[in-house]
């Protein structure tokens, strides 16, 4: 009897030493393991999604949302356990646009336990579809980005990728300022995945929401543009356009236009990726003879020439043993500054270099110097502007450094050998027409805070470039040559002036000659005031040839014509 | 007849002065309650900060769908008033150029 107690006993000591030793290894030894997989259990870790920010643009005084966010969800269908009939029915009939699956692919094989049958479904329509209480169907909420005014501006705004990051344009530019940052709930949790308040470790790091951006662009300019840019393309058989409307008083920038528009909803039916290029801000092209405008500017500002300064025209000069020829072939003979500006005559804008250079017979060092200095250093040429999103890197060549300085800055007078931006050029242009002071061009106008505009700080000029007095000629010079274009008719009662641009294609580095695009800059004002827009206008083709002045002019004429309606200029008999 | 000498002490009542105190059971189940109560307060907050949670989420989850319909009210709105839509409305359509007959200061 004893002794069966004594192996009772035995067992027993045995198997609580066994136990023991189990809570030890649990308790102390495998400690950290087990809190975790507890933890794990019924700890709730989240991110909490930082709401992206809207994207506004004005409406006159107002500030309109162009850019926002939506709800929507994925639908979900549980092959095993939903009912096949039903569920057709319910979801063709609310979500029947969103499909993304075939049904007989969904139910082909029924141990699947998840399928995705709809994208973007709507609120609404989770709503219905919940109401029919399915088994097997459930919804993921997700956010996208929705355009209530479709298309427009596509090319500025950019798009937001599947991953929630921005792309192209203002999404992409300003991404860190839309994103906002996510922040953290780490709590203890029921089995239902409620957040709880007891226990000891709970964190809450609030999500700080992405700001709500407003731009300068106002959208009825941006409507009325992108219009008159689809109109110039039906009329001409240009495949692309660009356009920039610009306030040449604090640089602010009215619309920025890029045709074909895409659907950023949509963005990866986009079959060419060069719909989301902002040719405005990132393609660097050769301004042609708009240029000459600046070249002007800054030999009557030195005071080499007037509009009255005459030269004799041969058609053609030479310069470093090139000749470099007119595009109009008339007008032979001496011929006023003036009159070359109008025709837009290469060998006027190369006499200018000529004189700004003090000999005026030869381009020299001097000249140079000169040009460079106004180009780069005065009207910002050759060098990002600092507006607020992304372009292009742009460079301009070095008055001494190199071989064929001469021939190369006798092309850069109009516009060739010389890579800019049309935003550079509008700005530079806006300096040119506002009385000589130039603008940081800018397209952030501030912010919406809790649903009140907040506008940013009005810029300040940044320097001059020329002098009111040359800046006076100039516009009066550029009122002039618009005036040589017959088809150049303005709205009456109005001081309208600007300067055609046609420029040779460039293919692998290598100008062509079967292929021209077509530019226009000018600006508008009611008469004896200073301008109250300047548009920069660019039409283009695979292909074909175009002219500044008869595909591009008529473009700029229609904005112009709605800048004064719509800006209420008032006109002068 | 003897009256009982004793007799005159029936009545008398007598005070026996003695410490009351508890039994040891009495005491522990004492203890017991009162270790229970306190449990049981314990417990009832802890359950009541449970149910607060559960009414923080559930008002948590109506302002999240409020403001869902908010946004999608903004949204809608937004459509509604797009630039396209003005242009496209059959006011807009409607109307005809301004005629320009004088202009006064």
């Amino acid at each position: 009897m004893k002794k069966r107690t004594n192996i009772l006993r035995f067992c027993l000591l045995f198997a609580v030493g066994v136990i023991a030793v189990r809570l030890f290894f649990i308790q102390i030894i495998q400690h950290s393991e087990w809190v975790a997989k507890a933890d794990a259990q019924h700890t709730l870790k989240n991110t909490i999604m930082a709401k992206r920010g809207e994207i506004y643009m004005m409406d006159g005084d107002e500030a309109v949302a162009v850019v926002m966010n939506e709800t929507v969800y994925t639908l979900i269908v549980d092959p095993m356990m939903a009912d096949e009939e039903k569920t057709k029915e319910v979801v063709e009939e609310y979500a029947k646009d969103n499909l993304v699956a075939k049904w007989e692919d969904v139910f082909k094989n029924k141990t699947r336990r998840y399928y995705i049958v709809a994208r973007n479904v709507s609120r609404a329509s989770v709503e219905k579809i919940r109401e029919e209480e399915l088994i097997g169907v459930s919804f993921q909420e997700n956010t996208k980005r929705v355009y209530p005014e479709g298309e427009l501006a596509s090319g500025l705004l950019g798009f937001v990728n599947l991953d929630g990051k921005g792309q192209y344009g203002v999404e992409g530019s300003l991404n860190t300022e839309l994103a906002g940052t996510n922040g953290l709930l780490k709590t203890v949790s029921d089995v239902n995945n409620i957040a709880l308040s007891i226990g000891d470790n709970n964190i809450k790091v609030p999500a700080e929401d992405g700001k709500n951006i407003v731009l300068t662009i106002d959208r009825n300019v941006q409507y009325a543009v992108e219009k008159a840019l689809a109109n110039g393309m039906e009329r001409t058989g240009a495949t692309n356009a660009s356009a920039i409307v610009m306030n040449p008083n604090n640089g602010e920038i009215l619309a920025v236009a890029n045709l074909p528009t895409y659907n950023a909803s949509e963005y990866w039916n986009v079959k060419d990726a060069g719909s989301y290029i902002n040719y405005v801000f990132d393609d660097p092209i050769e301004p042609a003879s708009v240029c000459k405008t600046f070249t002007f500017s800054a030999a009557i500002d030195l005071g080499a020439m007037t509009p009255e300064t005459t030269y004799y025209n041969a058609g053609y000069t030479t310069v470093d043993g090139w000749k470099i020829e007119n595009a109009y072939k008339g007008l032979i003979g001496t011929v006023s500054m003036q009159t070359a500006l109008g025709w837009s005559l290469n060998t006027g804008s190369i006499q200018a270099l000529r004189l700004m250079g003090g000999d005026a017979d030869a381009i020299n060092q001097s000249g140079r110097e000169k040009l460079y200095d106004y180009y780069y250093n005065k009207f910002g040429l050759g060098q990002k502007t600092g507006v607020e999103i992304y372009e292009a890197n742009v460079a301009i060549a070095d008055p001494n450094v190199g071989n064929g300085r001469d021939s190369m800055y006798a092309n850069m007078t109009f516009g060739q050998n010389i890579q800019l931006t049309m935003l550079q050029v509008a700005a530079a242009f806006s300096s040119v027409v506002n009385g000589g002071e130039y603008y940081t061009p800018t397209i952030v106008a501030g912010e919406v805070k809790d649903g009140e505009f907040i506008e940013a700080d009005k810029k300040e000029a940044v320097r001059r470039t020329i002098s009111e007095t040359t800046s006076a000629t100039m516009r009066d010079m550029l009122v002039k040559a618009r005036k040589v274009w017959k088809n150049a008719v303005d709205k009456k009662g109005y001081t309208v002036g600007g300067k055609s641009g046609t420029a040779q294609a460039i293919k692998n580095g290598q100008y062509v000659f079967d292929e021209t695009y077509a530019t226009y800059i000018g600006f508008g004002s009611e008469k004896g005031e200073m301008p109250a827009y300047v548009v920069m206008v660019r039409l283009w083709a695979d292909g074909k040839t175009m002219n500044g002045g008869n595909d591009a002019l008529p473009v700029f004429t229609e904005i112009s014509d709605y800048m004064i309606d719509y800006l209420k200029l008032k006109p002068t008999e | 007849m003897r009256e009982s000498t004793s007799n005159w002490g029936r009545n008398r009542n007598t005070i026996r002065h003695t410490p009351k105190s508890l039994g040891s059971v009495s005491q522990t189940v004492i203890l017991g309650v009162l270790v229970l109560i306190v449990g049981m307060i314990y417990v009832a907050q802890g359950t009541k900060a449970t149910n607060y949670d559960y009414e923080l989420s559930s008002l948590e989850g109506e302002i999240s769908e409020l403001e869902m319909k908010k946004e999608d009210l903004a949204v809608e709105r937004a459509r509604l008033t797009s630039v396209a839509v003005a242009q496209d409305s059959e006011v807009a359509v409607a109307m005809e150029d301004a005629q320009v007959s004088g202009y006064a200061d």
